[in-house]
């Protein structure tokens, strides 16, 4: 595996157009808020309400997962929501997606959803923009607090996430695949703060699992019986968990847990390397697409630590039969489950997904595994190892039209992006 | 082998043939409609009897501000229809316990989906589809948590299969005298005290009187503290009369109970208030009343809750006497019952509360939270109603191809490191269900004719074979026949209340070699049936089976690691009608005092008070009349 490279932070240098955000002022909650959100207030109360009421969310791709994430998150009340996308209707995209009527076919996939989204909260800010996510300066993903990236290929998301990081975001990816689907959670270094009884043995500063420890114990104002626990959770970046990294030690302990891995992350991992390597996701109906997207899921499967067995025929032709398909009640599981930890992030309260969510919806799966690489989590990651995947696709990456990303990336260039 | 995409193909094509049904389109009805539409299924049948409220905004996507006090039914349908014009919905704006939703109309339906936040109209909805042998597919969800599980007759667990957990009631003392937690006080506020002066008189149900046997003494004489406040009542109006009430209630009966010294030996003795002392310290409370009455989101201080205790009960004092004039005399007396959105009751409900929550040392509560406990407020959001709403679709794709050993029980698992969604196979149906392990058959009666006698005599001992044995008959009400109870055998059906779409049940009395329960369902003759006025619907021999021999029973195990905790909502004790032989007098009674209840007006939300799994730190739950709110 590549080193990683580590460079300083230095936030005052980069987004010099000025585009850094700032706290958006507070004026309160309205009585007509409390009223319109009373049932979600009840479950994470005023505090966390106001954070997502400040919250500025970009979504990239509205297609059918996009759709079910926007609606919960509007809904919700978040502050604002921008929705990129620079692709047009087309026939397929009505099936599954409920913003959409007949008319929109031919017009843009973000503007032709917008109006719908507005309509489910008039007060939330939704803005479209219609260029190209790829033609994006990394300044511009500073103006929001979390950066949703669905239905993408594994290089665009390694370019988004690699901006994204710069300005410690958080940063979402997620795709569905007919019955098939995945979350990924990049949060850089999360911190939440734990309510609970005091225990009789104090809480200790630490490590608590490989990704996250105890940063501070605080007792409670007014109740001493209880204490506030701040965690903190470090994160990788797409680029190093979406590849080469490893299962976590624990589930490969033992051949029961290795076995019960879902065969579905590695077909996964094969399919973004597929389409790296070959610009295309394979086809179905190809020989030669089939033979080597069964090379490359063996391979992944292999480098998981997995067992042959468990890779069955049956599972690789089923997924590569719903490369590329839309089902509803899929997009709403994943949607739901997404925009719930874009919440969740958001009110700190709670513990997030860490990192990777892998869902197979005949199953009805859906697994967390925290998939990161050996050596430095968190902020220490904050810069991508140069991209060199099993198939040597760094080639093909740095040769790609998206520069940003492919290469180990110098903070202090990232104003020529600006 | 066949692929998933192919059965998930399969199941797109199957779906566009075939005709659901969705009762509730609420939280989970909203989104479960937008899939299933999408999803293309041919048609889609909607019931609900509900309006769209304010609060629903923020999860059922389908509705706005504009649609508010609207029909929930209609307005989904015409949302959903947008999302693809193929599919036919048809909206039932209607209650799905009416007589049109028959089991007849049941079966016409491939798949049934429960999208329904209380227990009551779930077991109906599980009966009917255990009648019509139609496979339901049934949800729920409060806070992050939920659940969804196939129900398919004989193959998979019904809804009743499982022990829905007793909701738990305070003692009278409790409430009356020894109050120790802001829940007490709340419910005396709600129950006893907003009854007494407004409503009927002390709600019953709201008090577990078990152990009013070793307290006699004591509710002897709280029987006397009411008898005083009712007189207290006659006072409504009057100038006085906030003061009157407060110092009842406040220091007379506070003094009174802090004399019992035997009370207090382990516990604060409560210490009673003096109106006018409190008065004078209230002029900034007064100034501030209108900001005070606005933020539901503080703690009142004492002096605040004082304000908002006169200022409200002012409001309901002019609204009885404004009831009482526009009646002309004529007619029982107008009442006040709970609301949680009566704004007038809710205040006087958290201001009184509040006041004897500050006596007792107890602390006190904001209105927004008391609200909350006093409704039966369950916290509902958009994203678990969307999560479990597909996973409603993806297991009815299962049960569109039949392969109900695919089926998954599905519980959602939130904030867990492993996973999202926890899964079981689905469990057996459960030999003992009263509802389900019940011998099914119908039978068409010629309602102009057939007599009790007609049914025991010919049809259940000829006809079912019960020959000798000791049997009874029972419906909902209760027995109406046992070797004991004969004098209605005489009667015709239609004068014992029987008509078309009853359901009677028919318990085997024997000890040994005993038949399961048989559950007829009555279907009226379309014309007249010749010599026997009850003939079976099904032509064939019925057989009806044995029960189980009887063997300890298996505590269920229906291997919940996590499940524990969010099914504790689901809450509600079986119905004993079916589950053993009532005794007449109990069950009469049962009945009488519900129709009683209804007759008087007595909002559905005074109740039962449960606590809840304790997930928000002992959240408390107040179920109607055991039913359950999962989301409205």
């Amino acid at each position: 595996m590549a080193a990683t490279t580590t460079l300083p932070i230095m936030p005052q240098q980069v987004g010099t157009n000025g585009s850094v955000s700032m706290p958006q002022p507070s004026d309160g909650i309205s009585a007509d808020e409390i009223a319109l959100y009373d049932r979600q207030i009840r479950l994470w109360g005023m505090k966390a309400q106001e954070k997502i009421r400040n919250a500025n969310i970009l979504i990239i791709t509205m297609k059918a997962l996009a759709n079910e994430i926007a609606k919960n998150l509007v809904l919700a009340g978040i502050g604002s929501l921008t929705v990129v996308d620079h692709e047009i209707v087309t026939e397929a995209d009505l099936g599954a997606q409920f913003f959409l009527e007949d008319q929109h076919v031919g017009t843009n996939r973000a503007v032709a959803a917008s109006a719908a989204i507005q309509r489910l909260n008039p007060r939330v800010k939704v803005t479209v923009d219609t260029s190209n996510i790829r033609d994006k300066p990394p300044s511009y993903f500073s103006q929001f607090d979390v950066v949703i990236a669905t239905d993408l290929d594994s290089q665009t998301l390694n370019i988004i996430n690699t901006a994204v990081r710069i300005y410690k975001r958080a940063f979402y990816a997620a795709g569905s695949h007919g019955m098939y689907g995945f979350i990924f959670a990049d949060l850089v270094e999360h911190d939440f703060v734990i309510e609970r009884a005091k225990s009789n043995v104090a809480t200790a500063l630490g490590p608590e699992t490989a990704t996250r420890s105890v940063v501070a114990v605080a007792p409670k104002k007014d109740d001493p019986r209880t204490e506030l626990v701040t965690k903190r959770e470090l994160y990788s970046t797409w680029f190093l968990a979406s590849d080469c990294a490893n299962l976590p030690a624990e589930v490969l302990r033992g051949p029961r847990r290795r076995k019960a891995v879902t065969p579905v992350l590695s077909c996964l991992r094969a399919l973004w390397d597929f389409t790296i390597t070959y610009g295309a996701p394979p086809n179905a109906n190809n020989h030669a697409d089939l033979a080597q997207f069964t090379r490359l899921c063996g391979e992944k499967h292999k480098q998981l630590g997995l067992p042959a067995e468990t890779l069955r025929s049956e599972v690789l032709r089923s997924f590569l039969q719903n490369i590329g398909a839309e089902v509803a009640p899929v997009t709403a599981v994943l949607g739901g489950q997404l925009a719930q930890d874009v919440i969740i992030v958001l009110g700190q309260t709670q513990q997030p997904i860490q990192n990777f969510v892998i869902f197979d919806g005949g199953a009805m799966e859906a697994t967390i595994y925290a998939l990161h690489p050996d050596g430095l989590l968190g902020e220490a990651q904050l810069v991508t190892a140069p991209m060199q995947s099993s198939n040597g696709a760094a080639e093909q990456g740095a040769a790609g039209p998206f520069v940003f990303g492919a290469t180990p990336v110098d903070v202090s260039q990232a104003g020529q992006f600006a | 082998m066949v692929s998933d995409v192919n059965e998930c193909g399969l199941s797109l094509t199957q779906a566009k043939q075939t005709r659901v049904l969705m009762v509730g389109a609420g939280g989970i009805g909203c989104e479960l409609l937008k899939n299933l539409v999408l999803t293309g299924f041919r048609e889609v049948h909607i019931v609900d009897l509900d309006t769209i409220d304010l609060s629903n905004l923020n999860r059922q996507f389908l509705f706005r501000h504009e649609h508010i006090k609207k029909s929930k039914a209609l307005v989904a349908k015409e949302a959903a229809q947008r999302f693809n014009p193929n599919v036919e919905i048809v909206a039932h704006h209607a209650n799905i316990k009416d007589a049109e939703f028959n089991i007849e109309w049941f079966s016409s339906f491939a798949i049934v989906f429960n999208a329904l936040d209380n227990l009551e109209a779930r077991r109906h909805v599980n009966k009917m589809c255990l009648a019509a042998d139609v496979p339901l597919i049934d949800s729920g969800t409060t806070g992050y948590n939920g659940q969804v599980m196939v129900i398919k007759k004989g193959v998979t667990a019904c809804y009743d299969c499982s022990y829905k957990e007793t909701p738990k009631s305070f003692p009278v003392c409790t409430i009356r005298s020894t109050p120790s937690q802001p829940i007490h006080c709340i419910v005396w506020g709600k129950s006893y005290l907003l009854n007494e002066i407004f409503g009927t008189s002390e709600d019953e149900s709201a008090f577990d009187h078990s152990a009013d046997g070793e307290n006699a003494n004591e509710i002897a004489e709280l029987r006397r503290e009411s008898a005083a406040l009712r007189y207290i009542r006659e006072s409504v109006g009057t100038e006085q009369f906030a003061q009157m009430l407060f110092d009842k209630v406040f220091n007379t009966d506070i003094v009174r109970l802090r004399s019992m010294e035997d009370m207090w030996k382990s516990r604060k003795p409560p210490e009673p208030l003096d109106y006018r002392a409190l008065m004078e310290n209230s002029s900034e409370a007064i100034d501030a009343k209108e900001s005070v009455l606005k933020d539901d989101q503080k703690v009142w201080s004492l002096e605040e809750n004082l304000v908002v205790f006169n200022d409200s009960l002012g409001r309901l004092s002019k609204r009885i006497i404004d009831m009482k004039a526009n009646q002309n005399g004529t007619g029982p007396s107008p009442i006040i019952t709970f609301d949680k959105d009566d704004e007038d009751t809710l205040d006087f409900v958290a201001a009184s509360a509040n006041i004897r929550s500050s006596l007792f040392g107890i602390d006190r509560k904001s209105k927004f939270d008391i609200k909350q406990m006093a409704g039966n407020i369950i916290p509902a959001i958009a994203t678990t109603n969307a999560i479990v709403a597909g996973l409603c679709v993806l297991e009815s794709f299962k049960v569109l191809r039949g392969e109900y050993d695919q089926a998954k029980e599905v519980y959602l698992t939130p904030f867990m490191p492993a996973r999202l969604l926890g899964i079981d196979r689905p469990r057996k149906p459960n030999p003992d269900c009263p509802v389900c392990s019940v011998f099914q058959t119908r039978v068409y009666v010629d309602l102009s004719r057939a007599t009790l006698n007609d049914l025991v005599e010919d049809f259940l001992k000829l006809e079912l074979g019960y020959g000798h044995k000791e049997i009874s008959v029972s419906n909902e009400v209760g027995i109406l026949y046992d070797p004991d109870e004969t004098d209605n055998l005489g009667k015709k059906l239609s004068e014992l209340g029987i008509k078309q779409d009853s359901f009677l049940t028919v318990t085997d009395e024997d000890d040994d070699e005993t038949y399961v329960n048989v559950v007829i369902a009555i279907q009226e003759a379309k014309e007249p049936s010749g010599d026997k006025p009850i003939k079976s619907v099904d032509s064939d021999g019925l057989k009806i089976p044995m029960k189980p021999k009887k063997e300890t029973p298996v505590p269920e195990a229906n291997g919940h690691q996590n499940g524990v905790g969010k099914r504790a909502h689901d809450g509600a004790p079986l119905e004993t009608t079916l589950a053993k032989r009532p005794h007449p007098d109990d069950s009469a009674e049962a009945t009488l005092t519900k129709k009683a209840r209804i007759a008087a007006g007595v909002s559905a939300d005074d109740g039962v008070v449960v606590i809840g799994d304790g997930a928000r730190g002992g959240a408390i739950v107040i179920e109607d009349d055991g039913a359950i709110l999962i989301d409205d």
